[in-house]
């Protein structure tokens, strides 16, 4: 047998600018989800580092209540859609062909054009505040980040830019969420039944149930908003037969299910960490699947407790905290199958290990201080309150985005091909861990005193907390600069990876070199 | 009436791990929760949600059938009596050439990372095959095909 050697068209492909704008394969996309979330991981931190040094001191110090209205419901736009949702993506993107043992992703055009929404639908989010320099409307949207009516009926061009982007934010996520149901559908390996599946990949699939079950409420929504601003309707107006609740039944039908799709792929990616740094086999892997069902379940019908206080019947008051804190049940099961995991391993701390374990317990309060928000008594009190932004703080902060950075330590080595700093890893973890619970631990105290929400000035007795949470959050968001330097020190160089980075790791992406090939599993593996 | 022995015949699918009944499953699981919850918030007044339930759904089932169209393909090689037959299925064409058995070349080219590609040539024309197959399989097939047919280069 004689073999020639000609054409290597199969492994070419574009480079430069030209690779990125129109790549289709899963690991650059990938890239460029993770590399616009932490771009915009950084542009939202500043806005409420601006809104902290607001509130630093009582009294008007920096800006105008509009614009600090502006800045807070932009931040939190920006860090749910913009931030969260797209790191989720991208390690879908980066991980679920590798963990399946697929060779791409299933539709990798529409994966393409799903990224490429992304950045339009940010400069529309943003835009406003740079149109306002040149007197060309008033800013961004102020409504908050749940645009409720009749606020956002009355409110400038930023409601309409801002409409316009969870459009396009909302399009990005079906896209997303359709190709990754036909991935996990369709490419697994000959032999990875469903009930074989890694738990990321399980946490992503109801991801991208509840996105597709919930997004064509929320784009309804904010389509009836836009009608009501600009063609006369009166869905929310209550002057024209409409009704402004409404509105708040139909952001939170998609805004409740939203925390759950933000945690979902983090709660599939930490049960990893903790079995590869134990050095034992996940506790508990079907109960962990039947609560992430039994979860999103629940997800989709407790959506009233956002709004408790605005005065709805008894009944349904009930029936909403009820519903909301039966979540507890199968989240308890998943906290206790995440301890029980580590329960008498060979446990090691590299970064990655120590995110996730400070993961549980922050993420723990959040879970707890949830529950106090859903008992309808307690929320009369707590509601609108910075108890309420410490608590959820303590899911999305914690229980969202330090697991996506404990999955970005876990996984940097395996895209890159090289070690990141351990040494500069750890100290990021130690800076965010204290400085997180500085900045957010006081807001418990400001909302139980009766700090509400939202305000760019306060009464004198909730100086002190504001000046600690102040310094906390500049603390926090300075030690994101640790973590962005030691990424771009590990993507370009250092210590070489293995192919198997962590000793206990188990799972396909494994089996491949550090980084892995640009065309992953040329050959199809076998999962026995 | 002629009739042809088939000598040698394979035929190579890509990895399809869902089934068609899955597939409706699926989508009809989608379909009965999104329209349920848009048709409640029709009668609450929110009708505008029905559009994008259906347009979003469209999308769905549309993903599902692409797929499920490329579930199909297929690539065949067929040898009876001095005919070699390469049949090809993609999406929803099909397309067939013929070569004389025995002037046709089972040509192999090695990849930069290792891997190998697999034409059949003759008469200045050449066809890649293997492409459901991976390296070993691939390998394996050429063999097989030398022993079938005219020469190996």
């Amino acid at each position: 047998m004689s073999t020639a050697t000609a054409a290597h068209h199969h492994d070419d492909h574009p480079t430069g600018i030209m690779r990125w704008l129109t790549t289709t394969n899963h690991k650059d996309i990938g890239t460029m989800y993770l590399t616009f979330s932490l771009i915009m991981f950084l542009v939202g931190g500043s806005m409420i580092l601006a809104v902290r040094a607001e509130l630093f001191q009582p009294g008007l110090q920096l800006m105008q209540p509009e614009f600090f209205n502006q800045l807070i419901g932009v931040h939190a736009l920006v860090m749910i859609f913009a931030a969260l949702m797209p790191a989720a993506t991208g390690f879908a993107n980066w991980m679920l062909p590798l963990q399946l043992g697929a060779p791409d992703m299933a539709l990798p055009r529409l994966n393409n054009w799903g990224f490429w929404l992304l950045p339009p639908a940010a400069i529309l989010l943003t835009a406003p505040f740079i149109l306002a320099l040149f007197g060309i409307g008033d800013g961004a949207i102020a409504t908050g980040w749940t645009f409720y009516t009749p606020l956002s009926v009355q409110g400038g061009i930023g409601v309409d830019f801002a409409i316009f982007a969870v459009h396009l934010l909302g399009i990005s996520s079906v896209m997303g969420s359709i190709n990754v149901l036909v991935t996990i559908f369709n490419m697994r390996a000959p032999g990875m039944t469903l009930m074989k599946m890694p738990l990321f990949a399980w946490g992503w699939m109801i991801t991208a149930f509840l996105l597709i079950a919930t997004i064509p409420v929320l784009a309804g929504a904010v389509t009836m908003l836009l009608t009501d601003r600009h063609f006369g309707t009166h869905f929310f107006d209550a002057a024209g037969g409409g009704d402004p609740i409404l509105f708040q039944h139909l952001f939170w039908f998609f805004g409740h299910p939203e925390v759950y799709i933000l945690l979902l792929p983090v709660w599939g990616l930490i049960p990893h960490i903790l079995s590869a740094f134990s050095r034992k086999p996940t506790y508990g892997y079907k109960a962990q699947i039947y609560s992430f069902w039994a979860i999103g379940i629940l997800s989709v019908v407790v959506w009233a407790h956002h709004f408790f206080t605005v005065g709805l019947p008894i009944p349904a008051l009930l029936y909403f905290m009820y519903s909301t804190m039966a979540i507890s049940l199968p989240l308890a099961v998943l906290f206790f199958c995440w301890i029980a995991t580590m329960w008498k391993g060979s446990m090691t701390f590299e970064t990655p290990m120590l995110f996730a374990t400070g993961w549980i317990i922050l993420f723990g309060i959040g879970g707890l201080t949830g529950l106090i928000l859903a008992d309808v008594a307690a929320d009369a009190q707590y509601h609108h309150s910075y108890f309420v932004v410490a608590h959820f703080h303590y899911t999305l902060f914690a229980g969202g985005i330090m697991g996506i950075m404990a999955g970005v330590y876990y996984w940097l080595p395996k895209m890159t091909g090289h070690m990141y700093s351990e040494t500069l890893g750890k100290l990021h973890f130690w800076l965010t861990a204290i400085a997180f619970n500085v900045t957010f631990i006081p807001q418990f105290f400001l909302g139980l005193a009766g700090m509400p929400r939202r305000i760019p000035d306060y009464a004198l007795q909730f100086s002190e907390f504001n000046m600690i949470s102040t310094i906390g959050a500049f603390t926090l968001g300075l030690s994101q600069l640790i973590m962005v330097y030691n990424i771009v020190r590990c993507v370009r160089g250092g210590k070489k990876a293995e192919a198997k980075v962590w000793e206990g790791a188990e799972g396909l992406e494994w089996t491949l070199p550090s980084p892995p090939p640009y065309h992953s599993f040329t050959e199809q593996p076998v999962i026995k | 009436m002629a009739t042809s022995i088939v000598d040698y015949k394979i035929v190579a699918r890509p990895n399809n791990s869902l089934s068609p009944k899955k597939t409706v499953n699926i989508v009809a699981l989608l379909a009965l929760f999104s329209l349920s919850v848009a048709i409640a918030f029709g009668f609450a007044g929110a009708w505008m949600v029905f559009p994008f339930a259906g347009l979003e759904l469209l999308a769905l089932a549309y993903a599902f059938y692409f797929i499920h169209c490329h579930a199909d393909d297929y690539e065949s090689i067929t040898i009876s009596g001095d005919r070699l037959a390469i049949e090809k299925h993609y999406y929803k064409n099909t397309s067939q050439v013929v070569f004389h058995r025995y002037w046709a070349r089972v040509v192999l080219r090695e990849t930069p990372s290792g891997e190998h590609r697999l034409w059949l040539r003759s008469h200045g024309k050449e066809v890649e095959v293997g492409h459901f197959m991976n390296n070993r399989q691939r390998l394996a097939l050429a063999r097989q095909l030398q022993m079938r047919t005219g020469a190996f280069h």
